[in-house]
């Protein structure tokens, strides 16, 4: 089944998307988008005004393709997979990603795969953010550096 | 001699003040000596390039590792999409 991998300016079509990765012997999708906060409590209490996203995109989109790959290598299972970036300036409650994985059986490993791919995309795929607030902006840096290999 | 196609992202472009630059390096070259190269041009990058993370022709790369003719290499923060 299809894997479909994205970096879009364009508003997130979740129906569209799924609709895509299904087919009729399809039981399950789980499905995961992370959205903009607007208002943030843990650690570092602060309000956000909007975020500026950008992409390296041939690379992004090629590191997209691997994490998909991996989550197949993992869970057999699954059928189809979309992870879509939306890049551009994104504000509070707005969808920024996207990673869906279906299956026939919701116990199958669904869950699983689709947490692996946005935790992976947070680790591999050269997307950043830069936070504008009421009083400044900052770029947001990730952590993670990756080894040979990835 | 092909040129090298040089990208930066996100604290590294507003430090090197472009997006995109072109150079001619010696065959061999590797992603260290670029670095030290790039900080003689720019010393804006220094304290930040030594320790970013490095991509040639898409896949990522480290400090010893030569720059094919004709590559592009980028540098960027740790990734912070989603």
């Amino acid at each position: 089944m299809k894997t479909i991998t994205s970096i879009t300016q364009d508003e997130i079509d979740l129906n569209t998307l799924l609709q895509a990765i299904t087919d009729d012997g399809t039981g399950a999708a789980a499905i995961f988008t992370g959205m903009v906060r607007g208002i943030t409590e843990r650690g570092d209490p602060h309000q956000t005004t909007y975020l500026e996203y950008e992409a390296y995109q041939p690379m992004a989109e090629a590191k997209m393709r691997q994490v998909a790959q991996e989550i197949r290598a993992r869970w057999e299972t699954v059928q189809g997979i979309v992870i879509v970036q939306r890049i551009g300036r994104l504000y509070p409650r707005t969808p920024t990603i996207l990673i869906a994985c279906t299956a026939a059986h919701r116990d199958t490993g669904v869950f699983e795969a689709a947490r692996y791919g946005i935790d992976r995309l947070k680790e591999i795929v050269p997307v950043w953010k830069k936070e504008i607030k009421p009083d400044g902006e900052e770029w947001v840096e990730g952590e993670y550096h990756p080894t040979p290999g990835e | 001699m092909s040129p090298t196609k040089i990208l930066f992202f996100a604290t590294l472009r507003d430090r090197a003040a472009t997006r995109a630059l072109e150079m001619e390096l010696p065959p061999g070259t590797t992603i260290a000596q670029l670095k030290s190269l790039l900080i003689q041009q720019r010393p804006a990058l220094a304290g930040l390039l030594e320790h970013c993370l490095a991509s040639i022709n898409h896949e990522y790369r480290f400090d010893e590792d030569p720059i094919p003719p004709a590559a592009e290499v980028a540098f960027f923060p740790p990734v912070s999409g989603g």
